[in-house]
């Protein structure tokens, strides 16, 4: 393996944290004026900006317009500066479209489109910097937009992502500890009635060590639930209060 | 310097239109006829979440003639000498990709494309490279680092025209929609015209013309003296 050592012997990771430990989580709402609700999240290094446009109605082709719910449009990009080396295309390659279509499909469990019927709601995300756990940063960064597009969900949706060294699962992954190749694990969850929006786990991992890892990945998206719910909370405030 | 990933970043703000710029360093082989220049190559992005007008997709006409007017800017301004991004004639020179997105469209586009890319470039920070005479190879020292020299500081000043008979400095989305015409000047700071570009739109007298450009000269040093604020306030880094 490489020198670099994901947990030293006294429990540290690379970036001097525990194995249970998230990044500092940093978050706003509102910050643009011209999209219905907007949202910028910083988890660590990696930071994330979310917009949403809606519910309007269906733009392009009529014909794609749900009768009884609404569509819910995503797209997400990369800046060509957020990653070490120079991104060419920002959109339109393969992880990028597969990232749109997870984060669609998030989202449509967690809206409630049917207030909606025949409308569509745009969900932009783009990404400043990254540096690990990007679709998490864009699913809690979009879940703050969306609450402040004021759009109803069902509950916060909240995302982790979680890796595993050693017989010890790692919550909120680094760039460096994604690298490394080891099994990881992103999780959307719902944190009020704990149902799994989404779960997706790459590289081989052992049966037994599933409960664990998904155990961790819970813990730490009911971490980052209170915290975006205390952003919620003071922006609420901040407004009415004016 | 908002952005670690970068080299150089910058993010304006001009009343609710949100611009950010960030500068990577590559290094590449120096063109052909002219051996001791490397170049600088700006990209202008306005995606589809900064406004609805928007579609995604491939850059549209906006977004394509914001990039050209940056490319020019940054070629009659000399803001940067191509020389100093030479590193061995002939064979090594830094290419600067500036890429500039906007994050909320609220009308002079051009204006805040211009702050961003100058206060990023006064952000960034070349790693010394030297070249091993025998191997041919580079070797980049990220310990030291150098900052850009910047030898001008061009800024624009864009102006909305309405039949002739009005002229507004600084417009947003709604009025750029009902203008009949828009007029950017950039100017350095001895006070010399560095662009005007003037894309159609209504015909404006002469003495209008003149008008403009030397409130965009006082315009100049307002921003000249935030923009060496903002840079001075992040210096002990």
């Amino acid at each position: 393996m490489a020198a670099l050592e994901l947990l030293s012997d006294e429990g540290y990771r690379v970036d001097g944290r525990r194995a249970a430990e998230l990044r500092k989580v940093r978050a706003r709402m509102g910050v643009f004026a011209q999209a219905d609700g907007s949202a910028y999240i910083e988890q660590g290094n990696t930071k994330a900006l979310a917009v949403v446009y809606g519910p309007h109605e269906m733009r392009g082709s009529r014909s794609k317009a749900l009768h009884d719910r609404a569509l819910v449009n995503c797209q997400y990009s990369m800046a060509t500066f957020s990653t070490s080396e120079r991104k060419r295309r920002p959109h339109g390659d393969r992880k990028s479209s597969e990232m749109t279509l997870h984060l669609k499909q998030t989202f449509e469990a967690a809206i409630l489109t049917q207030l909606y019927p025949r409308s569509q709601i745009d969900i932009y995300v783009q990404i400043l910097q990254a540096d690990g756990g990007n679709y998490c940063a864009c699913v809690n960064a979009a879940t703050l937009a969306v609450i402040d597009a004021g759009i109803p969900m069902r509950d916060y949706v909240c995302a982790s992502s979680a890796g595993f060294v050693e017989d010890t699962p790692l919550a909120d992954l680094s760039y460096v500890e994604e690298a490394a190749g080891g099994p990881q694990v992103a999780l959307a969850l719902l944190p009020a009635s704990e149902h799994i929006a989404l779960l997706e786990m790459n590289a081989r991992l052992h049966e037994d060590r599933l409960e664990e890892v998904i155990e961790a990945a819970s813990r730490a998206c009911k971490a980052v639930h209170a915290v975006l719910d205390r952003v919620v909370r003071d922006h609420v405030q901040e407004a009415t209060a004016l | 310097g908002s952005i670690t990933t970068a080299d150089g970043s910058a993010l304006v703000k001009l009343g609710n239109t949100t611009v950010i710029c960030g500068v990577r360093a590559e290094l590449a082989a120096p063109p052909v006829d002219s051996p001791n220049k490397g170049y600088i190559v700006p990209n202008v992005e306005l995606p589809s979440l900064c406004s609805t007008r928007f579609r995604p997709g491939p850059p549209g006409e906006e977004a394509q003639a914001a990039s050209q007017f940056i490319a020019d800017v940054i070629e009659n301004s000399q803001i940067i000498e191509k020389e100093d991004l030479c590193i061995a004639n002939g064979k090594l020179a830094w290419v600067l990709y500036c890429d500039i997105i906007c994050l909320d469209y609220d009308g002079n586009i051009l204006d805040a494309s211009t702050f961003a890319l100058l206060a990023a470039l006064k952000n960034v920070q070349l790693p010394a490279v030297t070249v091993n005479e025998e191997t041919g190879l580079s070797e980049v020292n990220l310990k030291q680092k150098n900052p850009l020299i910047i030898r001008k500081h061009p800024v624009a000043t864009s102006f909305a025209i309405f039949d002739d008979t009005l002229l507004i400095v600084d417009p947003t989305a709604e009025e750029e929609d009902l203008a009949t015409g828009t007029v950017t000047v950039v100017t350095d700071e001895e006070g010399r015209l560095c662009s005007v570009h003037k894309p159609g739109g209504s015909p404006l007298t002469g003495a209008k013309l003149q008008d403009c450009i030397t409130r965009a000269v006082t315009r100049h040093k307002e921003v000249k003296k935030l923009i060496d604020k903002v840079i001075k306030s992040i210096q002990p880094k």
